[in-house]
């Protein structure tokens, strides 16, 4: 590497330090640890990402599944379906700080970004619960399409998506009022959905149509539909591309934002479930179901690496990276 | 007494009741094919090994036929797609021998790692009270001996919360953990008998 391709370098990675600092508090940080769920175990796995090695292990009992971390990162949110209940996890101590009933089957859950506010998907209940964490309450609740799943929040914190699995379509839910305010029929059983960096779009992995929906949430209009491997579960963004886990291949389809060609299929471990992409993108980690590992991919090389072991059944649906 | 008038209302308060319960029964019709294709969030993991004393490759040789899976005591019939096996295309029909069938779908096919990965589309919940139940048999050589594998996952056969106790997840378990054993016990006896 030359000097003049350092300097730039040091200055790009300052302008994006500075960058971040805009952004809400620690989210452009680097991240040290993955906190999984790992839902046969009954517990919540942090894992040092430095080491791939699971260092500690907080018991979380009703099968925990879905996860969220706080823009602070001070807190992992995790929901349990079978427990009814919203956890939540002190990451510095590794503790249970609190936890409280939602209703049936809480599944999915995100952070807005501005607020704080944690947003749960009631599965069995067919809505979306706010809770606030600053008092541990239900403030409100909104009925969605059926079996609600995975959920996103706009950087500006004022959209709410839900996956609504059995209706085979995203609910729109503006924060502000807690109203259902749209609905976009995507394709067969939506699962995860996430929303690319700037915000433009969303991308639902669809269970049963093996493919993503892109939808344009200027318009709420579904644009593209890209084919991906068996029972597609979530959605990652770096580097340039979309990244799906898909859970029957043992694999990632790799697609590129720009026009939303292939780029390729990185097999990974059995049942690839949660997926999330680190903040400068340099690699995505996703936790395997049926092999018991979360595994580091690089976003360069496209190829799967280290792996660690955790515990019985992780799934981290959601935002597991702190 | 009754009056005319009454009288009417009465079978119109009869058809009424006919036609509500007409609509509930259309509701019911239409919410059944997607009950059928649904699951509650909590997937469950069944891992049942054998050692069986035959070499791996005839082991394989089993195991690894997608167009026959008679080797378990309960399939009476397999009907598979022809042509050349095609990962997450080529598909088949199981008629157990008490009549239930199920459909699946072949998700891996390698016979370098002697893996081979189906995943069920339609099942019978009567015979196995699962969904999506999605099996990968391997077969490893351990000196001359092998060692099969067979890891289930699957979720129990009854969406909602609450589930009767035969749709349980502890139903769905002990039933995959009785197939998968009976299997491979067969399996076993077959290769050892050398028939």
């Amino acid at each position: 590497m030359t000097g003049r391709s350092f300097a730039r370098r040091v200055a790009i990675a300052v302008a994006l330090c500075i960058a971040g600092a805009a952004a809400p508090a620690m989210a452009g940080e680097a991240v040290r640890e993955a906190f999984i769920t790992s839902q046969l175990a009954d517990s919540v796995g942090v894992v040092d990402l430095a080491t791939m090695k699971q260092v500690a292990e907080i018991a979380v009992s009703g099968k925990p599944a879905g996860i969220a971390m706080s823009s602070q990162r001070d807190f992992a949110y995790v929901t349990t379906p079978d427990g009814k209940e919203l956890v939540a996890i002190d990451t510095a101590a590794r503790k249970v700080a609190w936890r409280i009933n939602v209703g049936e089957g809480p599944l999915g859950i995100a952070v807005n970004p501005r607020s704080g506010v944690v947003y749960v998907a009631n599965w069995y209940g067919d809505e979306i619960v706010s809770v606030d964490p600053k008092t541990q309450q239900v403030t409100h609740r909104v009925k969605v399409g059926r079996a609600p799943s995975g959920l996103a929040v706009t950087e500006d914190g004022a959209t709410i998506l839900s996956a609504d699995r059995e209706s085979d379509a995203i609910s729109v839910i503006d924060a502000a009022s807690f109203t259902r305010t749209g609905e976009i029929k995507v394709g067969e059983h939506p699962f995860g959905v996430a929303i690319e960096p700037g915000g433009k779009r969303a991308f639902a992995a669809n269970v049963v149509s093996n493919d993503v929906s892109v939808i344009d949430l200027g318009t709420r209009k579904v644009t593209a539909t890209v084919k991906v491997g068996s029972r597609p579960y979530g959605v990652a963004f770096a580097n340039g591309n979309a990244f799906v886990t898909n859970q029957a291949s043992r694999s990632l389809s790799v697609f590129r934002l720009s026009d939303l060609q292939p780029v390729t299929t990185i097999p990974v471990g059995d049942y690839p479930e949660g997926i999330q992409a680190t903040p400068d993108g340099s690699a995505v980690y996703v936790a395997c179901w049926g092999d018991n590992i979360v595994q580091r991919v690089d976003t360069a090389t496209l190829k799967a690496g280290v792996k660690a072991e955790v515990s019985d059944g992780p799934r981290a649906f959601g935002t597991f990276l702190h | 007494m009754l009056g005319p008038r009454t009288q009417k209302s009465l079978v119109t308060q009869l058809g009424e009741t006919l036609k509500r319960i007409a609509i509930a029964a259309l509701a019911l019709a239409a919410v059944m094919p997607m009950l059928a294709n649904a699951h509650g969030p909590s997937r469950k993991k069944e891992i049942s090994t054998i050692e069986i004393n035959a070499p791996a490759d005839k082991v394989w040789e089993v195991v690894g036929n997608y167009r026959d899976m008679g080797w378990h005591p309960q399939i009476g019939k397999t009907e598979a797609d022809p042509g050349e096996y095609k990962k997450e295309v080529t598909k088949r029909k199981l008629t157990f021998k008490n009549g239930a069938i199920f459909t699946d779908t072949l998700t891996r096919y390698e016979p370098e790692n002697k893996t081979i990965a189906f995943l069920t589309n339609d099942e019978d919940l009567k015979t196995l009270p699962v969904e999506g139940y999605s099996s990968t048999i391997s077969v490893a050589d351990e000196g001359g001996k092998s060692k099969v594998e067979w890891k289930g996952a699957f979720y129990r056969g009854y969406m909602n919360n609450d589930p009767p106790p035969e749709l349980s997840d502890k139903a769905a378990i002990a039933a995959v953990t009785a197939f998968q054993k009976e299997g491979l016990e067969a399996l076993k006896a077959k290769l050892e008998s050398g028939k």
